[in-house]
């Protein structure tokens, strides 16, 4: 389905085509294929649900250990291409796609991948928190649990340090038994933070993660992405261009599908190569 | 019941409270509907307590604990054998339809691609709950109990019965399976879990409450069948055995009718008449508790 040129074959002759274009393109852009530098690329991705496309040609380079914010106008296609990442999209009927997702420079959909493997290195959190009907501790641990990642014993204490890790250890560590939905919605969104870390991903996609959450709640969130780098890859849609400025280090931009502009967070909202990225940024912010 | 009157907004405006007062036309609105309601409420209950009332009225000057070990022994006796094949019949039916039900609510609602096929297998067991129980007697006496040679028997009762049960537990388990949130299968996928893993342990839990009440309600309803056991069953003084055909068995709905002064003039027939039908009416009350605190239980994570 994938009519991307295999990359492994030929990472110089890339490398170099991609050198060779004029100097405005962004950062991420001149050293497209050093694996230790990406973590996930695109590669003229087109994505369409029936007759519409939703995505056309994006080519992006998302970097290794950075936070990179996705942010557009609504149904320019965020969410659709950060489900894309980890496959979500797949079942959706009438799902079709060209061009390819490289992890590590190996198409996600490669056959030799594993679904289940790809899901455990890309975790996601989505704009509503999720917590499954079990008490708090088994929703940490149920990705450990679901991939024998850890023995019986050692559930308690790796539950322990993930709740720490989101800061929600003190404020649940008396009811690890009750029922996740008695909590506020904030804290919820953390434990699913916990859920996803708990598995070890290295790559976490974030989907307007604090659009249902208070100002405190959001900066804890915030402040806990920022903790996450350089160990995981960050992506993060958002609605909030503040938001993107504060946490990102680079932005991409996407309009109606396609890709408009990718950079470093600073230069894209001060300086914007693209009329239309000004637009968008100068229109809402600064 | 419309909108205040003008007269309760001048009320206010003029000055006493924070708030408009209720119009005294929403206020008679309010009442009717709650008399209404307890009228309604009222007309469920009463017969419900009337019926339970006069079922251990009749039983209670009579009843002896020993009834329920005592072996029935022609129109005397206690009710063993009827109490054994009762459970028996519906332990049977529920195990074997359960089965059945369950697999089939799960490939409607998890696996099936393609509309027309759902509807097809969706009219099949709609059409199953509409046909009267007595017609699935018959049906189950001339096919299985002549055409087949089985004679009267566990078996044939219990296929019957099973046929019966079917169409509830799948209704309970196809609606509750399609109201698991979307938001737990997402989140099982995300983190990787397989197909099979998140119906197992996320999917399938969820959605344990409504499929446990569905099967419920179909052990109360089978347990108080009479027609298609009368077919397929038959009567007899025997409890049930491994012998599954060629041998006819008791059942307490049996005797609540066959037993009762309508029919027999015996006096001890009519006091195992009574006994039984309270025995019947405990056997439902226990079910449904039992199925409470088995929902209950399985529903003490669960959203809201
Ligand atoms: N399952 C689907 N089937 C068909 N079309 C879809 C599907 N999901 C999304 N779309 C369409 O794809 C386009 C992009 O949607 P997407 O959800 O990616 O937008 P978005 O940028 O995340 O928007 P928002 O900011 O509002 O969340 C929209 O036009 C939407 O209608
Ligand atoms: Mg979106």
């Amino acid at each position: 389905m994938s009519t991307a040129a295999d990359p492994a074959s030929s990472p110089e002759a890339s490398a170099e085509r991609t050198a060779s274009i004029a100097p405005t393109v962004t950062a991420a852009a001149q050293q497209p294929y050093d694996d230790s530098a990406v973590a996930l690329s695109a590669v003229d991705l087109t994505l369409s649900f029936g007759q519409h496309t939703i995505l056309s040609n994006i080519t992006a380079d998302i970097r290794r250990g950075a936070v990179t914010a996705l942010i557009g106008p609504t149904g320019s296609g965020k969410t659709t291409l950060l489900r894309t990442f980890n496959r979500m999209n797949d079942k959706v009927s009438g799902y079709r796609h060209d061009g390819d997702v490289l992890i590590d420079g190996r198409s996600i959909w490669h056959p030799g991948l594993e679904l289940t493997s790809l899901r455990r290195r890309v975790g996601m959190l989505f704009q509503r928190p999720n917590p499954f009907p079990m008490s708090i501790l088994d929703n940490v641990v149920a990705g450990v649990r679901a991939h024998k990642m850890a023995g019986k014993p050692a559930m308690k204490s790796i539950a322990e340090q993930h709740l720490t890790e989101v800061g929600l250890w003190a404020a649940v560590k008396d009811r690890l038994k009750d029922s996740p939905f008695r909590l506020s919605g904030g804290q919820q969104q953390l434990l699913c933070l916990a859920r996803a870390l708990a598995i070890q991903p290295d790559v976490l996609l974030l989907d307007e993660p604090t659009s249902s959450l208070d100002p405190n709640a959001t900066e804890s969130i915030e402040a806990l992405v920022r903790t996450l780098v350089p160990d995981i890859t960050v992506v993060i849609v958002t609605h909030n261009l503040a938001q993107a400025v504060r946490i990102a280090d680079r932005t991409i931009f996407l309009n109606k599908g396609r890709l408009v502009e990718h950079g470093p967070t600073k230069q894209l909202f001060e300086n914007p190569a693209e009329e239309e990225t000004a637009n968008y940024v100068g229109g809402r912010f600064g | 019941m419309s909108g205040a009157p003008p007269q309760g907004l001048a009320r206010t405006a003029s000055g006493a409270g924070l708030w408009p007062s209720v119009s005294r036309r929403r206020r008679a609105g309010n009442w009717v509907f709650w008399a209404l309601c307890l009228v309604a409420l009222a007309l469920v209950i009463t017969p419900t307590l009337w019926m339970v009332a006069g079922i251990i009225g009749r039983a209670a000057s009579h009843f002896k604990f020993s009834v329920l070990w005592t072996s029935t022994n022609n129109l005397t006796g206690g009710l063993r054998q009827p109490i054994l094949g009762t459970v028996v019949i519906t332990f049977a039916a529920i195990i074997i339809g359960g089965v059945i039900s369950i697999l089939t609510g799960l490939y409607l609602s998890e696996f099936s691609r393609h509309r027309g096929e759902r509807s097809i297998l969706r009219g099949g067991y709609e059409v199953l709950a509409g046909i009267p129980s007595i017609v699935l007697g018959y049906v189950g006496y001339v096919a299985l109990v002549v055409d087949l040679h089985w004679g009267f028997g566990l078996l044939p009762a219990a296929l019957v019965m099973t046929v019966l049960v079917i169409p509830y537990v799948t209704k309970a388990t196809e609606t509750s399976l399609a109201q698991v949130p979307t938001g737990y299968r997402e989140g099982a996928e995300a983190l990787g879990m397989s197909t099979s893993y998140t119906l197992r342990k996320i999917v399938l839990k969820a959605a344990v409450p409504g499929i446990v009440t569905g099967a419920l309600v179909a052990i109360a309803i089978a347990i108080g069948e009479t027609a298609p056991l009368i077919y397929t069953a038959s009567f007899s003084d025997l409890a049930p055995s491994l012998h599954l055909t060629h041998q006819a068995l008791p059942y307490l709905t049996y005797l609540v009718y066959f037993f009762s002064s309508l029919v027999q003039p015996v006096n001890s027939a009519n006091i195992l008449a009574n006994d039984a039908a309270l025995v019947l009416l405990v056997l439902v009350l226990v079910l449904i508790i039992i199925g409470r605190l088995i929902a209950a239980r399985a529903r003490r994570h669960a959203e809201s």
